[in-house]
């Protein structure tokens, strides 16, 4: 997958087959993240915690829920989708892609929960059985398209430059 | 006696009401980034920038806080401020929580 086109706030990108079947199968995990894993606070001394903690998870729900029909209608979008002989070319707004980035992070997080919360800093204690190593090649290919898409919107990665 | 228990009672409740709103209007609540392994250090300090509008060089201040020394005190703002601020760095899945400052 490469940035080929960036005019103002706009950015074409193009994806390989297995690229564009990987992107929509990893927004497909969405949501990823357990609600209970947002806290309000860790402290308890805040004015009307357990009401404030049970808005937020409201929030929470709520915005999972536009977050998906969102994700429905973008990978029917066929109109956003150009496909060619041997790739795909999309166009997105810097909107879109803030948007794309808050949604790949929770699949990312979600599969790093799954996985058990390891920390690459001590590789010793990482879970070995199968689950466990699938969800941690998701949450390194959810990074892959964030960093593509980090670099796209701060101007880092130029067009037809590297590919992810 | 009605006539005199009535303000005995009335500025009690009063009191404990204005207490409240004076908490919640007070900017003693930190929005606290919290370290985990998870999160890209670049996805971090974009996130920092995105939210407060800060310099690349403010977030990834606050972005290299959190990783070598665990966490880092982002903003003091009121409760209402703190708590939006919360769910705003939560929608991108960082590990955020608002606490109310010791002093």
């Amino acid at each position: 997958m490469k940035l080929i086109r960036k005019d103002g706030d706009e950015f074409e990108f193009e994806f390989e087959p297995v690229e564009k079947g990987l992107f929509f199968h990893l927004l497909g995990l969405y949501p990823a993240v357990p609600v209970s894993y947002h806290k309000l606070t860790k402290g308890r001394r805040i004015p009307h915690e357990a009401e404030n903690q049970e808005l937020l998870n409201d929030a929470i729900r709520a915005q999972r829920e536009e977050n998906q029909k969102e994700i429905i209608a973008l990978v029917k979008d066929a109109a956003r989708f150009t496909d060619g002989a041997e790739s795909t070319r999309a166009v997105f707004q810097r909107g879109e892609l803030e948007w794309l980035l808050q949604v790949l992070n929770d699949v990312r997080v979600g599969n790093w929960i799954a996985a058990g919360s390891p920390d690459p800093q001590q590789e010793g204690k990482m879970r070995r059985d199968k689950k466990s190593i699938q969800h941690v090649m998701l949450m390194e290919l959810t990074g892959g398209f964030e960093m593509l898409f980090l670099s796209t919107l701060n101007g880092t990665l130029k067009p037809g430059g590297e590919e992810f | 006696m009605p006539k005199t228990a009535i303000p005995e009672v009335l500025p009690d409740i009063k009191k404990a009401g204005a207490t409240d709103a004076r908490e919640e209007l007070d900017a003693g609540y930190l929005v606290i980034c919290w370290d985990d392994p998870v999160n890209l250090m670049d996805y971090v300090t974009h996130v920092f920038q995105t939210v407060f509008g800060w310099s690349r060089a403010k977030a990834q201040k606050h972005m290299l806080q959190v990783h070598n020394e665990g966490k880092s005190v982002l903003v003091r703002e009121t409760l209402e401020k703190a708590e939006f601020y919360v769910h705003q760095l939560q929608k991108y899945t960082l590990y955020v929580t608002l606490e109310r400052d010791k002093k």
